[in-house]
């Protein structure tokens, strides 16, 4: 494949593979790169400059960098589900029909109708938003809002389900290291060959940071020859790991980091089973930040112009790319490094017009080089103006005195010195702090565990990267227990110059001088932030935007603090700088979720018995993590009222089954058991004899109610306590801390068996009969052999351990039997075909819920933690005989005033209106506001037995009020129903049923 | 009348979600052994009680009790700590396990919990970059050597994890998970697993 169709390619060089050419589109228009490409060399490799429109004033903006620094050239990368907006060109990797477009233009990208914004500039400079849009309030949601979201929106999300597959991962290791440059390198091969376990971190697809952008030697041969060496050694290490692709976005505390794996985004589409990005949670005990830094724009009128490019990123593309980001360019450096970027366009087969350089003295080394490659050198002088509409087209140069002559030329290469990227130091919230002499912050006060390299330590040089990371990598192991045997020997490099005398803004241009190209902040703006008052740098941020969005401003914020120190006469330092937070670059939440969305998002627990459910039709409700069967239609019936009338009518009538594994269920062991359980229950448990339960309420410390259930005594020593559903963990725990922290000289053991038993409440007139199908018959199940409230073991299916209790919720003859879980199914599928004879039916949480408001008992609605014993008609439950928790708390003034809400029942005046849950209480010919609030009602439901709605719920002094008419009003749903207060009871109230 | 009943099959807590076979990549970078038929009790001594239970344990099955995090294992037996006081006792086979229990009754709290747990025996070349992607524990070996053993959580699912002697591929994990969490346990392994391979075969007994 010959480079012909990407006119800006060069014909050798470069880390690309010329034999794999890869087709991909940009605005719908095709075109050709290479495999090791990024989309922005690939562009720029077919001459495409123009790649965006700029944010509020839709300015056209090119590619600016080559990393992950980049504020321009953010493009919607993908189609479909997959789409993707605001990823950087920089660092996407080419890959064959990848598909881009641009974003910010309507109706096209060279063509755009809001680049009018432009015009209007003085009416959108910084603070407009504030100032323009502010009255009347009401026109915020409406109008202005979607107007402004239109106008200036970033990309367009897919708005579909993302079709990939995201991982959370974990790992451990003694060394971190951040960066795969020189400096993390040479620390890797130290730390590796200790022994240490070595994790290194690189965003790139291919190791080497800067090495693959310079033309640079070490010890003598070129650096790619070393670069070659020395990952292969690490490959060779079992306990280095490389980590390509891979961003540390986050340092968290106690050496923890946050590193998002782009595993697979590289590809149009995941292979199978492989996910598209997955997030690291590393643990490390050192780490060592070699992550380098990033250059410096300049700002001058005109210098968002595409074609106006960083010097290390022309470099970059030179080398790394084989691409010529133009034919004619000029270099505007501050410092020597510069005028290696003219050296490297002129050997690449680049013209070099003009060095600017506004140093007066320069080393004769330097104009040696631009009159070897032809380039004008004007020295003491600066770009003033950068000029073209949809690309550069020319530049104008001012001398010392203020002569201005204009080059014509499509690329201009600033070097204005690096910044170091020391975000991650500043994670921990400390402020990094300025070095006068390199004019660049760099890391202050450091997070425990790590420790900064090379460039990201403001130590520019290759020597010194190489140098640093071979002591600190050795350090880092040292710490963790491996030392090295010697002091590595340290690299020897090619001179370089490193003399630097930053710009950071050329005054004078005519038209937008930017400092901040993504959130389009010009030099103007920060003028008018001091004028305005918003001096301090986080108000300077909020006002100007500066620094804000996907780059949180890497390439800007120096010179914005430049700018800011020069109204207000200050220093950099004392103007300060804003301090970075987690993360370095975008991640992705589907990332951080992995694999828990959807069904996923966190566990599902599942009942024994509830593939038998399933298999009976059951309709399941979440009720926490579990899924319960709510109610087991049968066909023709269309809502689900039908399905739970005929499930209590059959339980009130015949028999019904329900499963209720999901209780809690504690084993409590242990001489001093009793006591224990005396001391957790309101009421008394030493009198229950063994072989049988007893209903046991338990209060918090603080007297309101905490759970109530059932408690059997299987042996002298030896209970089983059930718990709701829903507390079943609140309980244990509470019991656990009783034990360990209250008590700890009882003898008592406890462990939950919840999980161990599959149990069933098979309920009604008929259950007797029933079970007596399913129990082994030596076990006499009578009702004078087993009456109420017993509660024995028992076998099943001819010796299957087994536990019977008759206890009863629904207020018929009913038992809970419990079977081991495995055997949860075949129960169910015993009772059925026991029962067959006697009309049994499957009933669900929804008929569970019916009879017992039906019969009045309370539920998680009344046990809400704001009821006591008393307000729920249990007071007399609360022994005087003894001590327990919650006793005296419960004795509060508050706690027994005559007037609190307390448990009753409900029925409309006219049965055929229908209750509502949440509705609140309001006498007769009272306004419906808090004043007159009267409570509230907690459950309701349909009566099937009574032919009616009834309602249990909390009422002022309620139990003194019986008969009395109150109204429920529900605001919501514009109920207003006018009511009878009642006994709870509903149904049975001598229950008779029970003993049957 | 017991007779009306039709046979009581027990079901094995990974019946419906997992069974013998192989899905992902072909590569079997992972092997999974479903543990179906394990005995499990729970057991809790007391203070005064320890020195008992350990000589019980020693003399019927040459077990010695843990103090610390980790797992000792005879042919037919693991005792792992779960806890301060707290261990679990593994039977290979629940047939007579309940005489296991009953003849530690005095010497502990003892509660059978076989039916509660869902057991996996894990191991493969890639079988700790699967558990990477859950596990928030270091198996480096240094960290987690054979016999050690941790109470932790993968994919929200609490779970206890034990190193068993290696292998034939090297390391052997076992994972213990409450049995009404086995589905949703499963959902993330076969899809942590499934870019190595994974073969699945099952032990009952």
């Amino acid at each position: 494949m010959s480079a012909s169709t990407q006119p800006f390619r060069r014909g050798d060089g470069g880390l690309i593979d010329r034999s794999r050419p890869l087709s991909f589109r940009f605005d719908g228009q095709g075109y050709q790169g290479f495999e090791g490409d990024t989309l922005a060399s690939a562009l720029l490799a077919n001459g495409v400059r123009l790649v965006g429109r700029s944010f509020k004033y839709h300015r056209p903006r090119g590619i600016l960098s080559a990393g992950p620094e980049e504020p321009n050239a953010l493009v919607e990368l993908r189609a479909g589900a997959r789409r993707e907006p605001n990823t950087r060109a920089t660092v996407v990797e080419l890959f064959h029909g990848l598909e881009a477009r641009s974003q910010n233009r309507w109706p096209s990208l060279a063509f755009d109708l809001l680049s009018v914004n432009s015009l209007l500039g003085p009416a959108l400079q910084a603070g407009f938003y504030y100032k323009t849009f502010m009255w009347p309030a009401s026109f915020w949601e409406r109008l202005y809002e979607p107007l402004i979201r239109r106008a200036a929106g970033l990309g367009r999300a897919a708005g579909l389900e993302d079709p990939d597959h995201y991982e959370k991962a974990f790992a451990f290791c003694d060394v971190l290291i951040i960066g795969g440059g020189p400096a993390g390198i040479a620390a890797a091969l130290v730390a590796g060959r200790s022994g240490a376990r070595v994790i290194l971190c690189d965003e790139d697809s291919r190791l080497g940071g800067r090495l693959l952008a310079e033309r640079r030697e070490i010890d003598g041969q070129p650096a790619a020859d070393w670069l070659k060496e020395a990952l292969a050694e690490l490959a060779s290490l079992p306990d280095v790991t490389i980590m390509p692709r891979s961003t540390v976005f986050g340092v968290y505390d106690h050496g923890v980091y946050g590193v998002v794996e782009r595993v697979t985004d590289h590809l149009a589409v995941p292979p199978p089973h492989q996910a598209r990005q997955r997030s690291w949670r590393i643990t490390a005990r050192r780490a060592v930040l070699a992550a380098g830094a990033i250059e410096r724009p300049i700002v001058f009128s005109g210098n968002d112009t595409p074609g106006v490019m960083l010097a290390g990123a022309v470099r970059t593309y030179l080398n790394r790319y084989g691409v010529l980001p133009g034919r004619e360019a000029v270099v505007f450096t501050t410092g020597d490094e510069g005028w290696t970027t003219a050296r490297d366009l002129f050997t690449a087969g680049g013209r070099v017009a003009a060095i600017v350089d506004p140093r007066t003295a320069l080393d004769p080394e330097l104009t040696a080089l631009a009159a070897r490659i032809g380039a004008r050198v004007f020295a003491g002088s600066v770009v003033c103006r950068a000029s073209g509409s949809r690309a550069l087209t020319a530049v104008d140069i001012r001398d010392a005195s203020g002569r201005e002559q204009t080059i014509a030329c499509d690329l201009l290469a600033v070097s204005n010195g690096w910044n170091p990227t020391l975000h991650l130091t500043s994670h921990q919230n400390t402020r990094p702090v300025w070095d006068e002499a390199i004019q660049a912050f760099v890391p202050g006060t450091m997070p425990v565990g790590l420790s900064v390299a090379g460039s990201a330590a403001g130590r520019f040089s290759l020597a010194e990267a190489l140098a640093d990371g071979a002591r600190l990598g050795r350090e880092a192991a040292a710490d963790s227990g491996f030392d090295s045997a010697a002091e590595p020997a340290t690299p020897i490099t090619d001179p370089e110059g490193v003399a630097l005398s930053p710009v950071w803004r050329v005054k004078g241009g005519k038209g937008k001088a930017f400092v901040d190209f993504q959130n389009d902040v010009t030099d103007a703006d920060i003028e008018l932030a001091a004028r305005e008052g918003f001096r301090p740098v986080e108000h300077l941020k909020r006002f100007t935007t500066l620094g804000m969005a996907t780059d949180q401003g890497k390439t800007s914020n120096i010179a914005g603090l430049a700018i800011m120190a020069e109204q207000t006469g200050k220093t950099i330092p004392q103007t300060g700088t804003t301090i970075f937070r987690p993360p370095y670059t975008p991640v992705a939440i589907g990332a951080l979720a992995g694999h828990h969305r959807g069904r996923d998002f966190r566990p599902t627990r599942l009942s024994p018995t509830h593939s038998w459910s399933q298999n009976q039709g059951a309709v399941f409700i979440e009720a926490g993590a579990w899924m319960r069967a709510q109610y087991y239609p049968r066909p023709g019936e269309t809502d689900w009222l039908t399905s739970v009338n005929r499930e209590v009518l059959a339980v009130r009538n015949e028999v019904g089954i329900c499963d209720v594994s999901t209780l809690g269920k504690i084993d409590i062991q242990g001489a001093d058991a009793v006591d224990f359980l005396e001391r957790v229950y309101c009421n008394g448990f030493r009198a229950l004899p063994v072989g049988k339960a007893r209903y046991g309420l338990m209060l918090r410390e603080d007297g309101f109610v905490m759970d109530d259930g059932t408690t059997s005594r299987l042996a002298q020593t030896h209970f089983l306590m059930t718990t709701t559903t829903a507390n079943a963990g609140k309980v244990m725990q509470h019991l656990e801390f009783c034990h360990q922290v209250l008590w700890p000289e009882l003898n008592v053991r406890l462990v939950s068996v919840s999980e161990q038993w599959a149990q069933a409440a098979i309920a009604g007139p008929k259950a007797r009969a029933v079970l007596q199908g399913v129990v082994d018959a030596e076990h006499d199940i009578c009702n004078k052999a087993f009456p109420y409230l017993a509660a024995r073991a028992v076998t099943v299916g001819g010796g299957i351990p087994a536990r019977l209790f008759r206890i009863s919720f629904s207020g018929e003859l009913a038992y809970e039997l419990a079977v081991p879980a495995g055997y949860g199914v075949a129960m169910m599928e015993a009772l059925m075909a026991a029962g067959a004879a006697h009309g049994i039916t499957p009933y669900g949480t929804e008929a569970l819920g019916v009879m017992r408001i039906e019969k009045g008992h309370v539920a998680g609605n009344e046990l809400s933690g704001q009821t006591t014993a008393r307000d729920l008609g249990l007071g007399k439950m609360m022994s005087s005989k003894k001590d327990y928790l919650g006793r005296l708390m419960a004795q509060r003034p508050a706690l027994v005033e005559a007037d609190r809400p307390r448990l009753v029942g409900f029925k409309p005046v006219d049965p055929t209106q229908r209750l509502r849950a949440g509705a609140h209480f309001i006498g007769i010919g009272k306004a419906a506001t808090m004043h007159h609030d009267e409570g509230y009602m907690t459950s309701v439901a349909y009566s099937p037995v009574l032919g009616h709605w009834i309602g249990l719920g909390l009422l002022r002094n309620g139990r003194e009020r019986l008969g009395e008419r109150v109204r429920a009003v529900d605001p919501v749903r514009n109920g207003d129903v006018e009511i009878e207060i009642c006994s709870p009871v509903f149904v049975d109230p001598e229950g008779t049923r029970l003993h049957g | 009348m017991a007779e009306i009943g039709m046979a009581w099959t027990a079901r094995g807590a990974w019946t419906g979600i997992a069974a013998a076979g192989a899905f992902g990549t072909p590569h079997d970078g992972v092997r999974v052994q479903l543990r179906e038929g394990l005995g499990i009790a729970s057991l809790i001594a007391g203070q005064e009680q320890e020195p008992a239970l350990e000589r019980a344990l020693d003399s019927r099955y040459g077990l010695s009790l843990p103090r610390g995090p980790s797992a000792v294992s005879s042919a037919s037996h693991t005792l792992l700590w779960s806890g301060p006081g707290q261990w679990l006792l593994l039977a290979a086979s629940s047939a007579g396990f309940a005489e296991d229990c009953a003849g530690l009754a005095g010497l502990a709290a003892v509660a059978e919990q076989s039916d509660g747990r869902a057991v996996l025996s894990l191991s493969g070349a890639m079988v700790r970059q699967t558990l990477a992607k859950g596990c928030m524990v270091d198996l480096h070996p240094r960290a987690f050597p054979v016999g050690t053993t941790a109470l932790t959580s993968i994919a929200y699912v609490n779970i206890q994890l034990w190193r068993a002697e290696d292998g034939p591929e090297g390391a052997v994990y076992e994972i213990m998970v409450p049995r009404s969490m086995a589905g949703s346990f499963w959902s993330w392994f076969s899809a942590s697993a499934a870019e190595f391979g994974c073969a699945i075969t099952v032990s009952r007994d």
